[in-house]
């Protein structure tokens, strides 16, 4: 007895016409890969994970070769992308409100890391950066001096990427070497720090304004926010042993925030209140001043900061 | 590769014992391929076949502009017309170095261009999307073309002297440059988000909707042709 196609048990003799042949094989798995071993592909599509048998590797460990997969082939990192535009979405408005009970970590991305999240974030903080840079430059000189400057490109994304993958790398070894425990694999960490630039990203829009404590306040709110969300995460492993690193580590960890934002905008933004003067009002000003007085001009001259 | 045999040789499966086994047959390529006069395209006029890329480039640049259903950009992919359009965007997106900055060059243009497609779709397909390397870069190439078309406006358009403080060009500009991004945006959309997953459709789109962002940034904030 057998199965045919549509389901149903039929009578052998009906469809075997070789005597010889002991069985009929009717189906064949697609692969030689024992399913249970099956931990990529496109399973985990429609559902929103919660149990996942990845152990929690760390991402150094790209190195060891899987056994279908290859560091060259593409599928080998799709590990690092299963995720759903609404985890990536709860992830994102996780990563800006800071809840002191519950960590978003533990019930986002603890289960599943990914690297979209992370990436596209600083690259979208990035290039908001080097525009509203731009921009600024923009209504600050004169229009026949403005020209797009190309090199703040570079310069914001090799900033944005340091401390994107520097303060991970800190916190790694320290955790590794100094406390001997791994509690949170790389790949944790790079998304951690990934989501917390996310607030960043409006906050670089409204830098353009040239008020100068708008700009400081927008800085220390924003760097108050994501580094109270980054110390929520990390505040039950740090407290948990050696109480006298726990107040000072947290500490590190929302200065350096804070340090890489206030970087940021005095490179990209910063003009100070007797520097700036709008291209418009320039020359009305100084046909004002050099009617009245000659001397009083060289006052009004704009300097670069 | 066809054989033949013809008819009055010996054949094969006879007997040996004439000592001479000949097989003769005709070889004639099914590759290459036919135009309707029979000929071999190796063989047609130079004219006939720049005549059929050149159609079938302009083709592609007609259903990249007025998105309709049709595969022909997905399957049947080239990279004349990406070609073509960035390399004539970079050549108008060129500015001169003040003492301030250094202005937008060919190269970096080109490179910018290069970098984000081929990041838009190494993140296609490690979101699992089903679409291969070329057929992505075609597509968001060919797309390009309104784009194209807004910065030269922009370019006509800042030759135009302007005294008053209103911006009123700035104004016309923003919205033509924007208008050109929208319906890029349309464009691709269409074809390349049914590639997708409906769950991560906005993964794999959001890429893209940066990519043409930052170009139509560039265009925008172009502000002194060399």
């Amino acid at each position: 007895m057998m199965f045919s196609g549509d389901g149903f048990l039929t009578d052998k003799t009906s469809t075997n016409t070789n005597q010889s042949q002991t069985h009929v094989f009717t189906s064949f798995p697609n692969s030689a890969m024992d399913p249970d071993d099956e931990r990529f592909g496109n399973q985990s599509m429609n559902s929103n994970n919660v149990e996942r048998n990845l152990l929690p590797l760390p991402a150094t460990a790209n190195e060891e070769k899987s056994e279908q997969l290859h560091v060259w082939q593409i599928e080998y990192y799709q590990k690092y992308f299963q995720i759903d535009t609404q985890q990536v979405l709860e992830r994102l408005v996780g990563s800006v409100t800071p809840r002191p009970n519950k960590s978003y970590f533990e019930s986002t991305i603890r289960q599943n890391p990914d690297l979209y999240g992370p990436f596209w974030v600083c690259v979208t903080f990035i290039l908001t950066v080097a525009i509203s840079g731009n921009i600024v430059n923009y209504f600050h000189l004169p229009d026949v001096e403005f020209q797009i400057d190309f090199s703040r490109i570079t310069l914001s994304a090799i900033l944005v990427c340091l401390y994107w993958w520097l303060m991970p790398t800190f916190i790694y070894f320290f955790f590794r070497w100094h406390l001997n425990r791994i509690e949170y694999t790389f790949l944790e960490l790079l998304c951690i720090y990934g989501y917390s630039l996310t607030i960043f990203i409006p906050v670089s829009i409204l830098w353009i304004i040239p008020i100068n404590w708008l700009q400081w306040t927008l800085t220390l709110i924003a760097s108050l926010i994501s580094g109270s969300v980054l110390v929520v995460t990390f505040w039950p492993t740090i407290n948990s042993d050696y109480k006298r690193f726990s107040a000072v580590s947290m500490l590190v960890v929302l200065l350096a925030h804070l340090l890489m934002a206030i970087c940021i905008m005095f490179v990209f933004f910063h003009i100070s209140d007797n520097n700036f003067k709008p291209k418009v009002e320039t020359t009305t000003i100084l046909t004002t001043i050099r009617s009245s007085s000659p001397l009083s001009s060289t006052t009004t001259t704009t300097t670069k900061g | 590769m066809d054989t033949s045999m013809e008819q009055d040789q010996v054949p094969f499966l006879s007997s040996s014992s004439h000592g001479i086994d000949m097989i003769e047959g005709e070889m004639s390529s099914s590759s290459n391929r036919t135009n309707q006069n029979g000929l071999s395209t190796l063989d047609e006029p130079v004219i006939d076949t720049i005549k059929r890329d050149l159609g079938a480039v302009f083709r592609k640049f007609g259903y990249a502009v007025i998105p309709r259903h049709s595969s022909t950009l997905l399957q049947q992919w080239d990279l004349w017309g990406p070609l073509i359009l960035v390399t004539t965007l970079a050549i108008l997106l060129q500015s001169s170095a003040t003492k301030s900055s250094t202005g937008v060059q060919f190269a970096e243009v080109f490179t910018l261009m290069l970098i984000g497609s081929i990041a838009v779709t190494v993140n296609s397909q490690l979101l699992g999307g089903k679409i291969s390397f070329f057929q992505s870069v075609c597509v968001l190439g060919y797309c390009l073309l309104p784009l194209l078309l807004s910065a030269f406006i922009n370019n006509i358009l800042l030759y135009i002297p302007t005294k008053s403080t209103i911006p009123i060009l700035h104004i016309i500009r923003f919205l033509i440059v924007m208008t050109a991004f929208a319906w890029t945006m349309y464009a691709s959309v269409r074809f390349l988000g049914q590639t997708q997953h409906p769950n991560r459709r906005m993964l794999v789109l959001y890429p893209i909707f940066l990519f043409y962002f930052l170009i139509a940034w560039l265009i925008i904030l172009h502000a002194h042709p060399k």
